[in-house]
């Protein structure tokens, strides 16, 4: 590794970025350095300076979400003595990831040579393999010589945690999903057809996106503002999705997509419409999003492509004129509504 | 029905009984040999100057009729880009241009690869495209099967195409096929350090197109060493002119847009024709056939510790061989949003400033225009002749 930390310089201090799959592996990841006994200094949330920086250190046709992590690179590389960023490689053809973040530890070394930022780093082959996972994260333990009990015992936390994490989300999801279904049911007795469940919307946006207030907040302060209520396919239950997602694709790649595919699947007649958000220029979605329009067209689909120029004004009459549309398909405002029960040939 | 009644008359009364003699049990055998070829049409994408291998695979491996696809037209494109969403890469494009002529032209079966990256979810992608656009085909997608690999394939092929292939043939034949597509690159890597020097203009390309045309006949292995021999002969009897340290220049990039003319805009025959002597170690040889990447990941350890995607620790090997060797510069070539040459670009920007070579970086996509790239490749051209100028004396 070009900067690999040395013998002389122990790490005591390890920085995780905010920013790509910290979004969907952060709790475990902490909790591992964190219980090997050391110091774990998250970067903060994405500003526009940390977007600012991380664009001027990256290639112009780099995507968004990895100028982001770019610039929390930057803005973390000061106060730690060596970086964690994790390589993922696809080795699982139905479960890989864009080669973004697989060349990730690499690209930062390079990026960041001059300064020498430390890079620590593990061979993630195959995120599906429990077994090889963990021996990954115990070699990575054993390279900072952390005695080999005390990093079994914290891969052990570590991974319970995540799965905890994971839990609580999926359940705040599923709890979302039932509570907009019973409001639906009240509401459709309501005897004079006033009472109208607000829209209840997918959110189908990789997790770094969904999850970070700079990237995403525009859009979903939007949507709350016009009364829509939001589940974000990336926290419904993950080994369901991923299941499920092979009757959505049998050749998907990328596992992301899949746990995104399988949401969408399973929530496609609970929600009354489904919000799409990829940074621009993402690879996978450049096909998923296509894939995904042509498989679910029943469904009202909004694709929202972000850059780092965007504005809120222009999302905002998007996601607004969306809902209306949503809306007036709830009222049965359109042919293809008369077949919902009760709103039948009253127009 | 007539027959058999005969048969069954004959031997009834025992003196008009059919007589099998002069016919021995191989015509026999041969009388009754099971006909295995169907009678499919075969497409497969244009890609690079490969097509006699396609040929070969689908004849020889497949055993179906091979649709050969004229050379890509503007119209191509324009297909291309049409049926694709914007922001897909640009191969994606040039592929569903190619599907669409080859539709039209009567094909009944696709042939796609699979790949590491977005190459991967191709097949699926374009099969529901065309299909949308009301195209009826079948799709041999090698993204199926991959888990299992060569075995998955072979029943894939199976299922898909054809029932009745003769494996231990299509094996022997299958090898023939990498044999062909290593010919070829070893023909091309020839050809590519000799035009730009030739004294009878044309006279290598001749040859080349030659070897081209007399690949598309071949029907084995043997028959693959013979055409390139003569290749190889005629190419050695081209008076050349060369200069004892010529310009040199090393193409690396993207697997499809770095080899293929049709999408760098001829960009060999550009350098050659300024007088360079052009190297490409991406090739299908280099990717596939001989490919060991974690050793060639060996000599590039000081720059990187991972695999970074799918050609992208070839591009930087590569790219540090050439430099070693002092080439004057290298042109990476990739289309636009290639994820993994996009970040092979930080890395290659560290080699250049430790080797002191000057890097061309050019994004092709579907607008890029043939007059800028010439501008762009001459401006290069002329700093790297001024500094090897200033060099030597």
């Amino acid at each position: 590794m070009l900067n690999a930390p040395d013998a002389a310089h122990p790490v005591r201090t390890v920085g995780i970025p905010r920013a790509l799959l910290f979004h969907k592996y952060g709790t475990l990841w902490r909790t591992f350095f964190e219980e090997v006994g050391l110091t774990v200094v998250v970067s903060g949330d994405t500003t526009r300076a940390v977007v600012e920086a991380g664009d001027a250190l990256s290639i112009d046709e780099a995507c968004l979400a990895s100028k982001v992590f770019m610039g929390h690179v930057d803005a973390l590389k000061d106060q730690v003595d060596a970086v964690f960023i994790p390589s993922f490689a696809s080795v699982n053809h139905r479960a890989g990831f864009c080669t973004k973040f697989q060349s990730l530890p690499d690209l930062v070394s390079n990026t960041f040579r001059a300064e020498g930022v430390a890079v620590i780093s593990l061979d993630l082959e195959d995120a599906t393999d429990a077994k090889k996972m963990k021996a990954a994260y115990l070699d990575l333990a054993s390279r900072l010589k952390v005695p080999g009990a005390q990093a079994k015992k914290a891969y052990k936390a570590a991974v319970a945690a995540q799965a905890a994490e994971d839990a609580k989300r999926a359940k705040r999801a599923a709890e979302t999903v039932a509570l907009m279904a019973k409001y639906r049911k009240v509401a459709s007795t309501d005897p004079h057809q006033k009472e109208l469940a607000p829209p209840l919307i997918l959110l189908v946006a990789h997790p770094y996106l969904a999850h970070d207030r700079y990237v995403c907040g525009d859009i979903t302060d939007a949507l709350e503002a016009a009364g829509a209520v939001i589940v974000c396919a990336d926290e419904v239950d993950h080994a369901k999705s991923f299941k499920r997602s092979f009757a959505f694709s049998e050749t998907l790649p990328w596992l992301v997509n899949r746990e995104l595919a399988g949401a969408a699947l399973e929530l496609k007649d609970a929600v009354d419409g489904i919000v799409m958000v990829s940074a621009f220029p993402c690879g996978p979605d450049s096909l998923f999003t296509d894939a995904l329009m042509r498989r679910l067209k029943e469904l009202p689909i909004l694709n929202l492509v972000i850059d780092a120029q965007s504005g809120s004004a222009g999302v905002q009459t998007r996601v607004e004129s969306f809902i209306d549309i949503l809306r007036f398909k709830q009222e049965g405002g359109y042919l293809d509504a008369q077949e919902i029960p009760h709103q039948g040939g009253q127009r | 029905m007539l027959k058999k009644f005969r048969i069954k008359a004959g031997s009834a009364d025992g003196a008009d009984a059919p007589s099998f003699k002069g016919t021995s049990a191989k015509d026999l055998r041969k009388r009754f040999r099971k006909d295995r070829h169907k009678d499919k049409k075969v497409a497969v994408f244009r890609y690079a100057y490969y097509a006699p291998a396609f040929k070969f695979f689908v004849e020889q491996v497949l055993d179906c009729d091979y649709l050969a696809l004229p050379p890509a037209t503007k119209r191509t494109m324009e297909l291309g880009i049409q049926s694709s969403t914007d922001d897909v890469c640009t191969p994606f494009k040039h592929m569903m241009g190619d599907w669409i002529e080859a539709l039209e032209r009567g094909a009944n079966v696709l042939v796609q690869v699979g790949g590491p990256c977005r190459l991967g979810f191709y097949g699926e992608m374009q099969e529901e495209i065309l299909r949308d656009m009301g195209y009826d085909f079948t799709m041999l997608n090698f993204s199926h099967g991959i888990e299992q690999g060569y075995v998955g394939w072979a029943k894939e092929v199976m299922k898909m195409v054809n029932p009745d292939i003769n494996v231990p043939h299509g094996v022997k034949q299958l090898l023939a096929c990498g044999h062909m597509m290593t010919k070829l690159d070893q023909a091309r890597d020839l050809y590519m350090t000799c035009a730009g020097f030739e004294t009878k203009p044309g006279a290598c390309k001749r040859a080349w197109e030659g070897l081209l045309d007399a690949l598309e006949g071949c029907t084995s292995a043997k028959e693959v060493d013979a055409a390139y021999s003569a290749f190889a002969a005629q190419m050695r009897a081209v008076p050349l002119d060369k200069p004892a340290r010529p310009i040199r220049i090393g193409i690396i990039g993207e697997m499809y847009t770095a080899i293929d003319m049709e999408s760098n805009l001829d960009l060999d025959e550009k350098l050659m024709g300024m007088g360079v002597e052009v190297h490409r170690m991406l090739n299908f040889t280099n990717r596939y056939t001989h490919y060991n990447e974690p050793n060639l990941r060996r000599g590039i350890s000081e720059y990187v510790t991972y695999d970074m995607g799918p050609t992208t620790t070839l591009t930087l090997a590569a790219a540090k061989e050439y430099a070693e060797r002092g080439f004057d510069g290298l042109i990476h070539a990739k289309c636009t949003g290639c994820t993994p040459e996009i970040d092979a670009m930080p890395v290659l920007r560290s080699l250049s400033k430790d080797f002191k070579i000057p890097i061309l970086y050019l994004t092709y996509d579907t607008e890029t225009s043939d007059t800028g790239l010439m501008t762009r490749l001459e401006a290069f051209y002329d700093m790297l002749a001024m500094k090897k100028e200033a060099q030597l004396r």
